[in-house]
């Protein structure tokens, strides 16, 4: 699985907040040009990524196989006809275009996520939300990072211990509420012991953020994520104000 | 060297309560989501998850239970494997499946608004059955309605061959309301109150 590795690459030392618009910008545009021209601009800015972050590409397909297996599945589907032709060309390749679509998307998401520690990110999303449901989401991404690895050992050690009492035997509700009822009850568990270690802490509105810094070339960055994500309101422009022949 | 002095704003207690349970069943959906059960007979695997957001909605409210789903998402988004299969990575919602983690974000908040009918969740003891029957099933059908049209816009195939493919995923989600019920109901969760 690919997570953050430190490292001394161009996209390690960006800003997560130019890193993110980037992302988001590109996820806008695709969607909005599914033509040539979008395609082009999507696998530059992918290439682009993957240079920056000194990440494989191959890598990026050995970790999202799952992703790209499902996406493959959408043209089949688009082309597959209950008749006489079986299969029709065309709607396959309109599917195989909106596919194709969000591979960029992948490999951008990717290297941000290799380049990227959870802490920064974190910060980042206190920034740009304001307010107290900033602060919330900050602290609770944070605690969704950290709790995941163990209630999910929660759930396998509940799903062993079904299985050592011969739980594959009983039927497939049995089963999964005797997993969930654990599992929920071990989660509440956790749940109160936290708000415990919390209030214990002195869980508070005002805590010593860590320091996040615009550096020169975070401002390209920048500048690229924002203009992708306004690419939608390029097209308008050419037309109403510079004719076209 | 400049410091700053300043009173330290304490968060309410019952906002760390509902923060906690928030982050701790976001992570649960989080886990749930790397589980499935593979039924032979039908055909497609049996997934838990869908029941990080019936519980969210049912146990946490339409506000709490939407920002449980909601943390869940921003988790996943910021690069934690918490998608089915491991999957991170803001590319999931441009994927076939990403309505259906919107539907499940909206899907909790109907729930919960339909069952608790305010902000602060209620006890569960005060909510009849059928309630939360009708408020699950609501939500179900939530996560359907933004997940097929999407599922459809992202393969280029019409909203019929979509919801023809996900066709049999409904009956083991109905399957799936009805445990849900019995979970809550069975006494497990008396620890919470």
């Amino acid at each position: 699985m690919l997570t953050y590795e430190p490292g001394d690459s161009v996209a390690h030392g960006l800003d997560p907040r130019g890193k993110l618009a980037v992302q988001f910008g590109l996820a806008i545009t695709v969607f909005a040009y599914p033509t040539p021209a979008g395609f082009a601009v999507g696998g530059l800015v992918a290439v682009a990524a993957l240079a920056a972050g000194r990440l494989s590409p191959v890598s990026v397909l050995r970790a999202y196989w799952v992703v790209f297996a499902f996406l493959a599945v959408g043209p089949i589907l688009g082309g597959v006809a209950l008749g006489d032709p079986w299969f029709r060309v065309g709607p396959a390749l309109d599917s195989l275009r909106s596919v194709a679509r969000v591979v960029p998307v992948v490999f951008v998401s990717a290297v941000y996520v290799r380049t990227t520690p959870v802490r920064e990110t974190r910060a980042a999303i206190q920034r740009m939300v304001p307010g107290r449901v900033g602060r919330l989401f900050g602290v609770g991404v944070g605690l969704v990072f950290r709790f995941f690895p163990v209630v999910l050992g929660d759930l396998r050690a509940i799903r062993t211990a079904v299985r050592a009492r011969g739980g594959e035997r009983r039927p497939l509700r049995d089963r999964v509420r005797r997993i969930l009822a654990r599992g929920l009850q071990r989660s509440f568990l956790r749940a109160d012991r936290l708000t415990l270690a919390l209030r214990a802490r002195c869980f508070a509105w005002n805590p010593t953020l860590p320091a996040l810094r615009f550096r020169g070339r975070d401002y390209p960055v920048l500048a690229l994520g924002l203009a992708l994500a306004c690419s939608p309101l390029f097209t308008l422009v050419p037309g109403r104000f510079i004719p076209v022949a | 060297m400049t410091e700053e002095y300043e009173s330290v704003d304490l968060v309410a207690d019952d906002t760390v309560r509902n923060l906690a349970a928030a982050a701790v069943l976001a992570a649960l959906t989080a886990a749930l989501a790397q589980l499935s059960i593979p039924i032979p007979s039908v055909g497609v695997p049996f997934s838990l998850q869908p029941f990080g957001s019936f519980f969210a909605g049912l146990l946490l409210g339409p506000v709490w239970g939407g920002f449980a789903m909601a943390l869940y998402l921003v988790a996943g988004t910021a690069g934690a494997p918490v998608f089915a299969n491991g999957a991170a990575g803001i590319g999931q919602f441009g994927g076939r499946t990403g309505g259906f983690l919107v539907g499940f974000l909206l899907g909790a908040v109907v729930t919960g608004a339909i069952t608790h009918r305010q902000v602060a969740p209620r006890s569960l003891d005060d909510i009849s059955v059928p309630v939360q029957l009708v408020g699950l099933f609501a939500g179900l059908a939530v996560v359907y309605a933004v997940g097929v049209p999407w599922m459809a816009e992202v393969l280029g195939i019409s909203v019929r061959a979509a919801a023809a493919a996900m066709a049999p995923f409904f009956p083991p989600d109905v399957v799936k309301v009805f445990v849900t019920v019995g979970v809550v109901e069975g006494g497990h969760l008396a620890i919470r109150e």
